[in-house]
């Protein structure tokens, strides 16, 4: 569980949605795959698929990759091609400008920050809590690595589940 | 925020009334005043306590009785007398007598239910447009009208001349031309015809802000010879406003104005220093319009007055939630003035330094904090608390971007009174 990896991940998915890039590519690992299947699951992207070196064929209708494309299978993973799986993501993008604002770490790989359920809660309603500010403008999420997975901070409090503070996306 | 209805087929709503299931309730969003003003059904037994407590409620004036309404005095008879004949005070006592007192005071009351007016109207007089609109007659038109010819206007002019009386002057003449008719047929069809347009409510350049229109005008709209300085300075600056920017003079009086920053600079030539104003002003309407212009000028009030006008000509609407603070914090930076504008509670106050205060003011913003961190350069902070107000995003807007729906919860909950 990297956060070097992951803070590159943020600043590199910054730089995409700047030159406006309709596809990007992000090293493949357990933690990135689940961050970006919550980021899809709160419509930040449009797609999130594990191809290898080269993007994946596109969906005939959608336009990118996806996973349930029939024509054109996307390539299973195995125990050979595992190494060069990279993950694809489809970026969304809203007049002119990019669904997916700046994503910045919480959490730093020297310092990692910790959040209770009651900690959540007040920072969901806007008060800034050990250093960490709270959710006070409208599309803002917080995302935190829970022993149940990588989910929103809301999502977290309906499970009452608290977890290491990942990165926010404004 | 929009609270649509859920869509639903066309064709169920034709057997609604057989369906045994309850529909799922929606909340209702309008104020349901008229049912809140009614009664409850059951008379509740904290009814004298509520009432000392609620005094807010208006005093109801006491109703009139049958016995208010008495008969006529025998002085009052006397006195009657003196204005009507026999026959009318026979018809007056007629009237008296056949009206119940009972009729009279239920009539008098002020009507107390839920469809009762909300204002006072003895609904004698016709109102175009709320009642209907006032039309000439169709019988005025007349379809056989033809055009004067040559011959017709010469019989007119000879039949003046054998009209004309002795001492006849120009006005004679004048009023000759005037009510001298171009068609023949029917006098109306030329006068007053009918119409099945809607008739124009207002006369020329008049509108519903502005209805006495003559007493608005400034001296020099009326073309008087003696104009006042006022007049004069209007003539130039403001009335060249309100061409471009559409405003009457009414609505141009309420936005608000303010010069926030002045000083001199100095443009170096080899000829010398060459100094001049500078001025930066802020324009509003206090309802969601805000503007920034900026202007130089050899004279300071010039600048004063050009860089006003351009705030009002630059206006733009500014995103407000519930009309009082904005939505999410801002931030804003120009040159190296970093400043964040925070939303707030209702009731929190504009606790702002003082060209944000002023810029809030004029924008109708009531409710806002800010930090404005490095420079605080006043133009530059004035720039980027524009730039920060305008860079804000509409939640709607981003609920569609993301694919998700949005609700309003405070508006859901104070059932769209906020």
């Amino acid at each position: 569980m990297s956060l070097v990896n992951l803070a590159a991940v943020c600043s590199h998915l910054n730089n995409a949605t700047s030159v406006r890039l309709g596809l990007t590519s992000i090293p493949n690992s357990k933690m990135h795959l689940k961050l970006c299947l919550a980021l899809q699951n709160s419509g930040y992207i449009s797609s999130v698929v594990r191809g290898g070196p080269t993007p994946p064929p596109a969906h005939p209708l959608l336009g990118y990759p996806a996973v349930n494309n029939k024509v054109d299978t996307i390539e299973p993973i195995t125990r050979q091609n595992i190494a060069s799986r990279r993950i694809w993501l489809g970026l969304k993008y809203w007049q002119n400008e990019s669904v997916l604002g700046k994503m910045s770490m919480v959490s730093k790989p020297t310092r990692r920050i910790t959040m209770t359920v009651s900690q959540l809660r007040r920072i969901v309603r806007g008060e800034d809590v050990e250093y960490v500010g709270g959710i006070r403008s409208p599309g803002e999420s917080l995302y935190l690595s829970t022993d149940r997975g990588i989910m929103e901070a809301r999502e977290c409090i309906e499970k009452m589940l608290g977890g290491l503070v990942l990165c926010r996306v404004l | 925020m929009s609270f649509a209805r859920p869509a639903r087929c066309l064709f169920c709503s034709f057997s609604r009334a057989a369906t045994p299931v309850t529909r799922i309730p929606r909340r209702q969003f309008h104020p349901a005043t008229a049912l809140l003003n009614e009664k409850p059904k059951v008379p509740d037994i904290n009814a004298s306590k509520t009432q000392a407590v609620n005094t807010s409620q208006p005093e109801k004036k006491p109703e009139l009785k049958p016995e208010d309404f008495k008969e006529y005095t025998e002085e009052e008879k006397a006195a009657l007398a003196k204005e009507y004949s026999k026959a009318q005070m026979d018809a007056v006592a007629a009237g008296e007598a056949a009206i119940d007192p009972k009729d009279l005071a239920d009539q008098f009351n002020p009507r107390q239910d839920p469809l009762h007016f909300r204002y006072l109207d003895d609904f004698s007089v016709i109102e175009p447009v709320i009642d209907r609109h006032v039309r000439n007659p169709q019988s005025n038109t007349d379809y056989n009208w033809k055009p004067k010819s040559e011959e017709d206007f010469a019989e007119d002019l000879g039949k003046y001349i054998a009209d004309m009386p002795d001492e006849a002057d120009n006005i004679d003449f004048m009023r000759f031309l005037d009510e001298v008719r171009v068609t023949r047929g029917k006098e109306e069809n030329e006068l007053k015809p009918h119409s099945a347009l809607v008739p124009e409510l207002f006369g020329p350049g008049e509108t519903v802000d502005e209805p006495r229109i003559e007493e608005q005008k400034s001296a020099f709209e009326r073309g008087e010879k003696e104009r006042s300085r006022v007049a004069e300075e209007m003539s130039e600056g403001h009335q060249n406003l309100l061409m471009t920017t559409g405003y009457t003079s009414s609505q141009a009086q309420n936005i608000r104005t303010k010069v926030l920053v002045s000083h001199s600079v100095v443009n170096q030539t080899r000829l010398g220093k060459i100094r001049r104003q500078y001025c930066l002003a802020v324009a509003g309407n206090q309802k969601g319009l805000l503007g920034i212009g900026e202007s130089k000028s050899d004279e300071g009030t010039d600048a004063n007055i050009q860089a006003k006008a351009r705030a009002i000509r630059n206006m733009q609407p500014v995103p407000r939630y519930e009309n009082r603070t904005v939505y999410g914090d801002l931030t804003g930076k120009v040159g190296a003035v970093e400043l964040k504008l925070m939303h707030r509670p209702p009731g929190f106050g504009l606790r702002v330094q003082y060209l944000i205060w002023e810029m809030c003011r004029a924008a109708g913003i009531r409710d806002l904090s800010a930090r404005v961190n490095r420079s605080r350069n006043p133009m530059n902070t004035v720039k980027a608390t524009y730039k920060a107000l305008m860079s804000q995003r509409d939640p709607e807007e981003i609920a569609r971007a993301r694919g998700k729906k949005i609700v309003d919860v405070r508006k859901v909950y104070y059932a769209n009174q906020v």
